[in-house]
């Protein structure tokens, strides 16, 4: 089989499966579990994102989320109503108050002009290996934040922009994930995915073997930097009301924990990690609530979301920093476990 | 005049409490690689302790908070190296980076969880906010002990790094570890030795940092601890130098923008601070002071 089509084998069935919890989760969920899986289909899109440049760069990014905050912003301040902004952004520049685009018009222009802020900054940014190449990005963070928390006439500041029209659903959601899951493996099996992750295991072979890291590395930045603007726009469509807070530190680990806890070298990670860590944040927010547990009245423990994410940073980097996963996609293991299966059935055969 | 010369105290004291914390983490990155973004938890368990110390043991004098505030840091940082940092020793340098952050969060939850998020009131000496006054300027207290402090603790740094076995050690270790380890040097008493003086510096700056603020809250090492990286990463990641010359760069850097930036422009202080860094690390990965690694020494 050619390795394009094995790779969108493996895509579509990883894609299949996000659908499948979509199904599910509308078929027999109560609404606050779709709540939980709506944000769980925005936080997979900005874990795929991340894993397509840390993933295959293997250079840790900590300024992904500032993609979906310029995404989210743009397209808000375009699909807000113009009678609300003449209430919350009079003053806002380049006369934005009176513009007001349709949600699908606004999320296009938002994704588009923040992957070219992507490609700008990527041109810099990816020019760095190793921890410079990760403080560069963390310095990129802390600049969008400051952007955005001070240019008050076009942002609101700190403060929340709202009056958003709530314009996607679980459908929408599941479908521009899964869209994301086929996009994101099939770059990480593209010959430039392939060349891009072998540069991430030996910096100088690959560049003697001709490999042009720089440009590849740009090219994964940018495809992440749209792939996290969907994102962003989704986010900010689905909750209806956005403000710089969503898309600072908290945002990052968070993102950042699922990459890790699935194993940041595979798309399956990503999906994995993505499940993983909403399913056990759910259940710590559950006990953080002070609930009743088999006739026990538990206590109102502040903060356990937090030691749930700390937690799993620190105890997977020490003790499996490859993640659940590790360097293979869920089909590559399948495949291979049926291999060993079929060759051990065919030896103990050859031996009667 | 006047104004210059507190401006000029200003920056002095604010530098030079950057200057303490980057030089914490330029020395345990030039010992073992790590970034450690845990650092700001020094402080934050320092000035959890001297508050629990002043509730429960109602001391009379503020004085008594101090050393404890500075031996609870020190206690923290090798408490973090042994269970924290010691497993990915030899893991790449984002490893460490992500797990510091990971143990960051955890200490910070753990302040919300026990204490509260709410900040809480740790008193320091009064002595520390009189103002007295030099040739008719007057200075706060605080701003004379900081560069004091600073100037005092580098020179007794610069003698155990210079004089003494593990001094030698530690600065070889920067350059090459497993060299140091076949002069028969025990690796891990070289890396806690590093954590030991990293929190003992971010000790002296957590009583610096709750005398001007008079409280302690769990997010409060954070934003210190950004700038000290970024002093750190100005001077040249792991240069001891460096990192004293980038801490007060910077605190001389923030109080003429702070004066000199027009009201409308001034929030975006930190952008301008942030943006310098990245260009810089762009165009000079190893800092202003930093040296590009020679052949067989571990590049920063």
């Amino acid at each position: 089989m050619r390795p394009i089509f094995r790779s969108l084998r493996g895509g579509v069935a990883l894609a299949l499966l996000t659908i499948l919890i979509g199904v599910l989760v509308m078929s027999f969920a109560g609404t606050a579990q779709v709540r939980v899986a709506n944000v769980f289909f925005i936080n997979m899109i900005v874990v795929l994102g991340l894993q397509v440049t840390m993933g295959n760069s293997n250079v840790a990014n900590l300024g992904h989320v500032t993609f979906m905050g310029i995404a989210a912003y743009i397209a808000s301040i375009l699909v807000i109503p113009v009678a609300i902004k003449m209430s919350i952004l009079r003053t806002a520049p380049f006369g934005l108050t009176h513009v007001e685009l349709s949600p699908v018009l606004a999320a296009f222009v938002a994704v588009a002009i923040t992957t070219a802020i992507a490609f700008i900054v990527g041109l810099v940014i990816t020019r760095q290996s190793g921890i410079a190449g990760t403080i560069v990005t963390l310095a990129w963070l802390v600049i969008v934040h400051v952007v955005i928390v001070n240019w008050i006439d076009l942002t609101r500041g700190p403060r929340a922009l709202y009056g958003i029209p709530v314009s996607t659903n679980t459908v929408w959601l599941m479908f521009i994930s899964a869209g994301a899951v086929i996009a994101a493996r099939l770059f990480r099996d593209s010959k430039s995915g392939v060349q891009l992750r072998a540069s991430g295991e030996d910096i100088d072979a690959a560049e003697a073997m001709g490999v042009n890291i720089r440009w590849l590395r740009l090219v994964a930045w940018t495809l992440s930097g749209a792939i996290i603007a969907v994102g962003g726009v989704m986010y900010a469509y689905l909750i209806g009301s956005i403000s710089p807070k969503s898309f600072y530190f908290e945002a990052t680990f968070l993102t950042l924990a699922m990459l890790i806890l699935g194993g940041t070298r595979s798309v399956s990670g990503a999906v994995i990690g993505a499940i993983v860590v909403t399913v056990g944040f759910e259940i710590m927010r559950y006990f953080e609530s002070a609930p009743e547990v088999l006739g026990l009245q538990l206590p109102q423990i502040f903060g356990l979301t937090g030691f749930f994410l700390g937690g799993t940073i620190v105890v997977f980097m020490a003790l499996r920093p490859d993640g659940l996963i590790g360097n293979d996609e869920l089909d590559e293991i399948v495949e291979r476990y049926l291999g060993r299966r079929r060759a051990r059935i065919e030896e103990s055969a050859g031996r009667d | 005049m006047e104004y210059v010369v507190q401006q000029g105290f200003n920056a002095l004291s604010i530098g030079g409490e950057y200057a303490l914390l980057a030089l914490g983490l330029a020395i345990v990155f030039s010992v073992m690689g790590l970034v450690n973004f845990a650092h700001g938890e020094f402080i934050t368990v320092s000035g959890y302790t001297m508050y629990a110390l002043f509730i429960f043991a109602t001391p009379t004098s503020a004085w008594s908070l101090l050393p404890i505030g500075i031996l609870a840091s020190i206690t923290a940082a090798v408490i973090f190296e042994r269970t924290a940092f010691r497993p990915i020793r030899n893991a790449p340098a984002t490893t460490g980076l992500l797990t510091a952050f990971g143990l960051s969060i955890i200490v910070k939850n753990f302040f919300v969880t026990v204490v509260a998020t709410r900040s809480k009131a740790v008193p320091t000496p009064d002595f520390f906010n009189e103002m007295i006054s030099i040739g008719g300027v007057r200075i706060q207290v605080l701003q004379i002990l900081e560069g004091a402090v600073t100037g005092l603790a580098l020179m007794l740094l610069l003698i155990l790094l210079r004089s003494t076995n593990i001094g030698l050690a530690m600065r070889a270790a920067s350059k090459d570890f497993n060299t140091v380890r076949l002069m028969g040097i025990r690796a891990n008493q070289v890396v806690l030795t590093a954590f030991v003086i990293s929190g003992a510096l971010a000790g002296l700056a957590a009583i610096f940092i709750i005398a001007r603020r008079g409280a302690a809250d769990p997010f409060m090492g954070f934003a210190p601890v950004l700038k000290a990286f970024v002093a750190a990463v100005l001077g040249g990641f792991g240069s001891l130098a460096g990192a004293v010359v980038g801490g007060f760069a910077l605190g001389i850097a923030e109080v003429v923008f702070q004066v000199v930036l027009p009201e409308s422009i001034a929030g975006y202080r930190d952008a301008f601070v942030f943006l310098f860094v990245g260009g810089l690390l762009v165009v000079r990965p190893q800092g202003i002071l930093g040296q590009k690694a020679q052949f067989g020494e571990k590049g920063a």
